[in-house]
């Protein structure tokens, strides 16, 4: 017994290094002013939103939305700031953010009300909804079609959730990240894989053979997206929303929009008349 | 319960492991992974057996065979062999074969391919010092009684080898369980995949990711006392020269 004992009591040793640890009340502002490093966490494989584009670097929507969080950072605190970016997977993003390693989640993170409980989320910038992508000729079709089907998913997403807890008669797989699933999925060891439709447009589009795939379904769950920060930090996220209501007003929200959903883009996904008037509805008086 | 924890304000709320579905995922997720641990462990150690005597026969062309597979396989690091069985491997096997495989939990056995193989060349080399810690004489000594060379192994190198190897393949076996975590990158539901699953539901890193540590320490806590009984059990008396034993 011996032995359990020695491990007990390196166990409280951890432990109270844990608890010893002192409560920092650092706001993220005064973080940023300190350290000179504005931190976002982006992902590798999220077409179009963050992603490693073919010239080998970092790009996508969110991308350029977080580049104007950025300058309207460095005009807060009249200091040129560092912008860094760190990778992030839906598993790793909320401990990335509440141990400071990462000041705004900018990649395609859904607002939602367990999520609010351990973050705090931004202004809505885009929507969209879970649907499935599958190879052409597929039976598969939506929902109804799924029983006993072998379902690709990724961990710590929302439409994972929706599927665990709505259709358990589907066989999920569920992979740490989405180039694993899509992977498995073209290997045709699964029959579709699960994730937000804008993001499964963009992986189509990204595919090497883009014709081969086809999205399929009618959003099985409503997924709003938002920047997610430290929790209570009210002057970090009126920065983060300032920036992006002033971007939606002055309509350089709009021109990114065209340049990554347009009918040129890769992923042509038109911006209906309801989500323009809820864009413009959020946006509060100067 | 608030703690600061490594400069955050940290709410503990430990009550997450055992509300459901949380609990269910957890014991799922031991399950998954004692099976893959004891089906991959019995793979291992066969293939340590076999491919650790064959390192040391007296007929090169066997140890050399018997080498590739030890330096192929262990000087690769497990997570790309499980990418490797998942997804290299079964593209090479026939269409019904690999369908069948797809239908019949293919993510659980590339899972026990990888750790298997892979663990089976480090046993290998367990297996290889411990018959090498055996005098030659022994050898010579068996093989003039007139027992052919299977034989001498068979009855007199292997079963003193394997009372050698309790402490390495302890080590080894330790080391088998605990890297079966590595097989939630190719989607096996198991026990670290469990705990990540609780995490990503509610938040709570370190509740979850403590239960999974503590799991994994009680497991391995358990094993090593095991062996240590199997040591003492089957010791030879006045073979090995063993002092007083090993404090712990």
């Amino acid at each position: 017994m011996k032995r359990f004992g020695f491990a007990l009591i390196g166990a409280l040793i951890i432990l109270s290094f844990a608890a010893a640890a002192p409560a920092q009340t650092q706001s993220t502002l005064e973080k940023i002013k300190s350290s000179g490093v504005f931190t976002i966490g982006v992902r590798n494989a999220s077409p179009p939103f963050s992603f490693i584009n073919k010239q080998n670097e970092r790009a996508g929507f969110s991308n350029d939305l977080a580049a104007l969080i950025h300058k309207a950072i460095e005009k807060k605190l009249e200091k040129q700031i560092k912008l860094e970016m760190k990778e992030t997977s839906p598993a790793t993003r909320i401990p990335l953010l509440t141990s400071m390693s990462v000041d705004l989640i900018t990649e395609t993170m859904t607002d939602t009300r367990p999520r609010r409980d351990s973050v705090d989320f931004s202004l809505t910038y885009f929507v969209t909804g879970a649907d499935f992508i599958v190879k052409k000729g597929s039976p598969i079709k939506g929902t109804k079609d799924i029983a006993g089907k072998r379902i690709g998913t990724q961990q710590g997403s929302t439409n994972e959730r929706v599927l665990r807890e709505k259709y358990t008669q589907a066989q999920l797989v569920t992979f740490p990240d989405q180039a694993a699933a899509f992977m498995a999925l073209q290997q045709g060891k699964l029959d579709a894989y699960c994730n937000d439709a804008i993001q499964l447009w963009g992986l189509k589009y990204k595919s090497a053979t883009p014709d081969q795939w086809v999205v399929v379904g009618d959003w099985i769950s409503y997924e709003p997206y938002g920047f997610a920060m430290r929790k209570n930090d009210s002057d970090f996220r009126a920065v983060v929303n300032n920036a992006l209501m002033d971007a939606i007003e002055g309509g350089e929200y709009f021109n990114l929009y065209e340049k990554w959903f347009g009918t040129k883009s890769d992923v042509p996904y038109p911006m209906n008349q309801t989500f323009k008037t809820f864009l413009l509805y959020q946006v509060v008086p100067k | 319960m608030i703690f600061g924890f490594l400069g955050m304000t940290y709410e503990f709320k430990w009550s997450v492991l055992w509300a459901q579905p949380h609990l269910t995922w957890l014991i799922d997720g031991l399950l998954t992974t004692l099976q893959l641990a004891s089906i991959s462990w019995c793979i291992a150690v066969l293939l340590g057996i076999v491919f650790g005597a064959m390192r040391t026969v007296p007929f090169r062309p066997v140890r050399i065979v018997a080498t590739a597979y030890v330096e192929f396989f262990r000087n690769v690091p497990l997570l790309v062999w499980l990418f490797f069985w998942y997804f290299g491997a079964p593209e090479a096997f026939p269409e019904p074969v690999r369908q069948w495989f797809i239908r019949h939990g293919i993510e659980f056995w590339s899972a026990v391919a990888g750790i298997s193989v892979y663990h089976g060349a480090r046993f290998a080399e367990v297996i290889r010092a411990g018959i090498q810690a055996i005098p030659r004489t022994q050898l010579e000594a068996g093989l003039s009684s007139g027992l052919s060379v299977v034989a001498t192994y068979r009855l007199i190198i292997i079963p003193i080898a394997l009372r050698l190897i309790v402490p390495p393949a302890t080590n080894e076996s330790l080391n088998l369980l605990k890297n079966t975590s590595l097989a939630m990158t190719i989607g096996v539901a198991e026990l670290t995949f469990a705990a990540r699953q609780i995490e990503t539901y509610t938040a709570k890193a370190v509740e979850a990711l403590t239960s999974a540590a503590l799991i994994y320490l009680v497991f391995c806590l358990s094993i090593s006392s095991v062996m240590n009984w199997i040591e003492a059990k089957f010791a030879i008396p006045g073979l090995i020269a063993r002092g007083t034993r090993a404090e712990h």
